[in-house]
């Protein structure tokens, strides 16, 4: 079977300024990989790293200037008619529902634009209803939806006719948190009982944690990083976090390889580099100085890690 | 043809759905047409009862159809579609297996068409009790689809003009200029009788006589068919002026990035 997204040494180069102020600008510089038919991946990279270009490119919207891409075995840029049927896009800061319609009619209007007959989008309707969790607002305003309910419904407009793989930019931007968390559960579902493609844009730390099971990393134009979220939070920083519960605070021997982080007289944080010290040998030497009542180790945080590879040099 | 008369019949219902914006738009053009069809009248009157050819009942049809082809559509849809290219809104809706600029024109024609209607019959019914009966109600009939055939024209120019944002992203001065363009060519405010010779003569070989003026004519009672021959051909080759600015934007925006 044909990898869902593909992309060898795809560069899009930009022309900016005039005269003498003319200069070229890389915003995707020979990037590569593939993605596997059901897999959820999370593209992500600072503002300007040129995610946006690429997505723009593999969605058929952009021309490169060097490079090969196939998404679902089409070339985008010279496909893109074809390719529309079987992709759904869902950019967060753009609508794609009539605000004095309801849902249920912008549906039709998609459905007669992706050729689907009355029964089918009426099929379909009901069933991403039903996953959705969305039956109750399809026929009511959209301008009188919240943002959450509206960006359920922008979801089904995106499914409507059953796309193979779901480019998603910013999708839970503007939610708020139970919103947030709800959107996530969604695409996850999706992914899981359609077995869905998707492929995820976010500044959001969450989404990425909660939605991917890998994370493309691209900054200045170059693929960096391209691993399984887990591993990436694993491996790439040497760190763990130890959350100290205590009744009496003391103080701790000097360990190399420890920082004492956050001190109050019922807590204490240590930062361990486990490539220096392993943890096991901060937790005794907690549990020997102090009275302490609870312990708790913990990964760093996920947005210091993607902070620490947006700041590696580049390949 | 079904995503065209979806995208038709859903615009109509948007323009239904919000009453208060269908009343201001028609209190607007009953006043304009009211104010305008009032100074032609008098004119009339003050040269002994007609001006090139129209009599004071004359020119009030006229006055009233032309306000309601031009009024009848969103006067600011060429800097709003602009504002589409430029901000990339348009390049979102590449990612549909449907044409663009085909999909928004039957977008603003739906929306337009609940406007029109509207217009035509208060319009008519106003212009009945200041101008008089129609002179010719064959001519009022055929003002019909004229007028419908307007609306395509002056949409498919829009959007034509638009196109233009795709190269240099604000396209605000052409609406400016656009409107005027249909104001004085298209024969709204004045018929093209009674513009100057050279004027008249550039009027009738461009196409906003289209957009205006040839419903307005006929309206006023002069049955003059081929008006609506004329306006089935610009039409046309608005439409695929249309159609050929936005394929030339779009792989421009392919090329160049949005």
């Amino acid at each position: 079977m044909t990898a869902a997204i593909s992309a060898h040494g795809l560069s899009k180069s930009f022309t900016t300024g005039r005269g003498s102020r003319r200069r070229i600008v890389d915003a995707v510089d020979g990037i590569a990989f593939e993605v596997a038919r059901g897999e959820r991946v999370a593209y992500i990279g600072p503002n300007g790293a040129g995610k946006s270009t690429s997505i723009k490119m593999l969605t058929g919207i952009l021309h490169p200037t060097a490079g090969a891409a196939t998404v679902l075995g089409l070339v985008p840029w010279q496909q893109r008619r074809s390719l529309t049927r079987q992709i759904g896009t869902l950019f967060g800061q753009r609508s794609q529902l009539w605000f004095e319609l309801t849902p249920r009619e912008t549906f039709r209007m998609l459905g007669s634009i992706y050729r689907l007959d009355r029964d089918q989008v009426q099929r379909r309707v009901a069933e991403l209803g039903e996953l959705l969790e969305a039956g109750d607002l399809l026929d009511q305003p959209v301008r009188s939806l919240s943002l959450g309910q509206r960006m359920r419904c922008e979801l089904a407009a995106c499914l409507l006719h059953e796309p193979l793989v779901l480019f998603l930019d910013e999708p839970t931007i503007g939610l708020d948190l139970v919103a947030k968390q709800r959107f996530r559960e969604l695409l996850v579902r999706l992914n899981t009982e359609r077995g869905t493609t998707i492929f995820l844009t976010s500044h959001d730390v969450a989404d990425i944690e909660q939605v991917a099971e890998r994370a493309i990393v691209i900054n200045h134009g170059h693929v960096i990083y391209d691993d399984r979220v887990a591993v990436m939070r694993r491996e790439l920083l040497a760190r763990k976090i130890v959350d100290v519960a205590w009744t009496a605070p003391v103080e701790l021997p000097a360990l190399s390889g420890v920082t004492v982080g956050e001190r109050s007289a019922s807590s204490l944080r240590l930062v361990v580099d486990t490539s220096v010290r392993p943890v096991r040998d901060v937790l005794d030497a907690v549990l020997l100085a102090t009275d302490a009542t609870d312990l708790t180790v913990t990964d760093p945080p996920l947005e210091e890690v993607i902070a620490e590879i947006y700041e590696r040099p580049l390949p | 043809m079904s995503q065209t008369w979806t995208a038709i019949r859903l615009a109509a219902l948007r323009t239904v759905r919000d009453p208060l914006a269908l009343l201001v738009a028609l209190a607007f053009y009953a006043v304009v047409a009211s104010v305008i069809s009032t100074l032609w009248r008098s004119a009339a009157h003050g040269h002994g009862g007609t001006i090139a050819g129209y009599s004071a009942g004359q020119l009030t049809w006229y006055l009233y159809v032309a306000e309601a082809a031009v009024t009848a559509l969103n006067p600011r849809q060429i800097e709003l579609t602009g504002e589409d290219i430029a901000t990339g809104a348009v390049s979102v809706e590449l990612l549909r297996p449907a044409s663009v600029v085909g999909l928004r024109i039957a977008t603003e024609l739906g929306r337009c068409l609940p406007r029109l209607a509207l217009f035509s019959v208060i319009g008519g019914g106003l212009a009945w009790w200041a101008g008089g009966a129609p002179v010719r109600p064959d001519g009022l009939l055929l003002a019909v689809p004229s007028l419908l055939l307007a609306v395509v024209c002056n949409l498919a120019a829009q959007h034509a003009v638009a196109a233009a944002a795709f190269w240099i992203r604000d396209a605000r001065s052409a609406w400016f200029l656009y409107q005027k363009l249909v104001f004085v060519l298209g024969a709204m405010l004045i018929p093209v009788e009674l513009l100057p010779g050279w004027l008249a003569a550039t009027a009738r070989v461009l196409p906003f006589t289209s957009m205006a003026y040839a419903p307005a004519r006929l309206a006023a009672g002069h049955v003059e068919p081929h008006l609506l021959v004329l306006q089935v051909f610009w039409a046309g080759v608005l439409l695929v002026a249309a159609a050929a600015a936005f394929a030339a934007g779009e792989r421009r925006l392919q090329v160049v990035g949005g």
